[in-house]
């Protein structure tokens, strides 16, 4: 049995009103999750509500992980500080690594620099370091925003519709750099996409929600 | 819906004309005031001494060039100077106020008193505070920085954390579920997320330090407003104007530099990059000349 990293126990997500009810899922070590079905369903509050952004309506969500470095989160519109450079961008994922009493305006030890070297690399966004992120194009500012990801190895990765925007080949960048951190983290994605097709392709265990439940395919 | 916004508007507008008749009581005593002031212009106003650019009898002037120590020099330089000291210090004491004012970034037991801190700086004019320091550091300069900085402080902070409250939530939403704490997220999130606001308007605060250290000066607090005050009380109204012709200058040139480097930092900018006949003319006359030419570049994908 892989290492749980989170466990949802008859929780129900919405706002007012419960938008999926009755959730009991437990997300392990080298899960990697899609989350399915049509807009406004309830993907996204359900991915807010494992990353502690929203409260649910009833029932628990378990973290195995500590939030402070071992979850990742990327919003669907990145949440990435525009006029930062890519690098200091990138930078901010790895500062979560450090004790919470690392100042943050003092640099990043060496060993995590490199990390953020290596990260810029294996997204194709080195040669973008010292660029800021507000003049990238869409795609560029998705694989900024899974460099940042990635630079916090997080055991955890919640990813809101990341893979849009991206051609074939980014997609494959993309997906080869999380999964090399899955593998060497044993750590687990949740995602959640619109393009079933895509989905299909790289998850190992899809969720979909339908009239106000979640069901695995099997 | 229209009829009604006409009776509301015109309404409010009979209601202001009533107040104003009501306020002014017996028009009777106007009687021969524009010739009052004509005589007033032409007697004691115009034209101006500009002796106030010769240098001042003592000290005695070690310049080569009259000017550097003449009333109007020293005052207008120990004003920028008082403006420039309040707005840095004004800047670093609210920008830490400002973090904490800011109600997506602080919970309301540390965002409500931090505001009521503010407001309550904001709600004294710099002249109160510039009485009230006068008291504790006497007549002069110091009193005149601790007026402008409290001031600044109160007006600054408002403005910059509502610029903060405006930032997008989604990098405010990845911090926090990523674990940072409320310094981490204000620091690397929040303050460069609104970086070009805050600029803006410690660009804003300085030319607005400036407009009112000579307002400031006037009740002793220094700068050229001392000087004001004392032709005022002399009754040498012509070199109060000559004064004030120059401190109109400064503004200008102050106001032309400050909205260039407003315009530079404000993308598809609120702030239109000006042109001196913009300074002068009306907006009517000058805004289709210069469109905001501020446009956003675009790295194009390079695969």
């Amino acid at each position: 049995m892989n290492e749980e990293l989170a466990h949802l126990h008859e929780v129900s997500i919405g706002y007012v009103e419960p938008l999926v009810q009755d959730i009991t899922i437990e997300i392990a070590a080298g899960d990697v999750i899609a989350i399915l079905g049509p807009s406004g369903i309830g993907k996204t509050t359900l991915l807010r509500t494992i990353a502690g952004l929203v409260r649910p309506l009833s029932g628990d969500v378990e973290l195995g992980v500590e939030p402070r470095g071992g979850l990742g989160y990327i919003p669907q519109r990145l949440g990435l500080v525009g006029n930062l450079s890519v690098r200091a961008n990138v930078e901010m994922g790895a500062r979560v690594r450090l004790s919470k009493w690392h100042l943050p305006f003092l640099p990043l030890p060496k060993d995590l620099n490199e990390e953020v070297t290596n990260c810029l690399e294996s997204l194709g966004i080195d040669h973008l370091a010292e660029q800021p992120v507000r003049i990238l194009s869409g795609g560029q500012q998705r694989r900024v925003a899974t460099a940042r990801s990635i630079a916090q190895a997080p055991k955890l990765l919640l990813a809101d519709e990341f893979l849009g925007e991206l051609d074939d080949d980014n997609v494959e960048i993309v997906m080869s750099a999380v999964q090399h951190v899955i593998d060497k983290q044993n750590s687990a994605l949740v995602m959640v996409e619109h393009h079933e097709e895509l989905a299909r392709q790289v998850a190992n265990r899809i969720w979909k929600i339908h009239d106000g439940r979640l069901i695995e395919e099997d | 819906m229209q009829k009604r916004f006409f009776l509301i508007v015109s309404c409010i507008f009979l209601l202001s004309i009533f107040l104003f008749f009501d306020l002014v009581g017996e028009w009777g005593r106007l009687t021969g005031g524009w010739g009052n002031l004509v005589i007033f212009f032409e007697e004691s106003l115009w034209p101006p001494n500009w002796k106030v650019l010769e240098a001042q009898s003592y000290p005695i002037c070690d310049s080569k060039l009259d000017i550097f120590c003449s009333v109007a020099w020293l005052g207008i330089v120990e004003t920028l100077k008082i403006a420039f000291i309040a707005t840095v210090f004004g800047f670093l004491i609210s920008l830490p106020l400002s973090v904490l004012a800011a109600s997506n970034l602080s919970p309301i037991y540390l965002a409500l008193p931090s505001r009521i801190l503010l407001a309550g700086m904001r709600s004294l004019p710099a002249i109160i505070w510039a009485v009230l320091f006068m008291i504790i550091f006497d007549v002069g300069a110091l009193a005149g920085i601790f007026a402008m900085t409290f001031y600044t402080v109160g007006y600054l902070g408002k403005l910059q954390f509502e610029s903060m409250e405006g930032i997008k939530n989604a990098p405010l939403e990845a911090a926090k579920a990523t674990g940072m704490n409320r310094f981490e997220t204000a620091w690397l999130v929040a303050i460069p997320e609104s970086a070009n606001n805050l600029l803006s308007h410690v660009l804003f605060m300085f030319e607005y330090n400036v407009r009112h250290g000579s307002v400031v000066g006037l009740v002793g607090a220094g700068g050229i407003g001392l000087y004001l005050n004392t032709y005022l009380k002399l009754a040498q109204y012509d070199k109060v104007v000559a004064l004030l012709i120059i401190i109109f200058i400064v503004v200008v040139i102050i106001d032309f530099i400050s909205m260039t480097l407003r315009s530079a930092v404000n993308e598809g900018g609120d702030v239109e990059r000006p042109t001196w006949s913009s300074l002068f003319l009306p907006a009517a006359f000058t805004s289709s000349n210069h469109p905001t030419p501020m446009k956003k570049e675009t790295i194009e994908e390079s695969e």
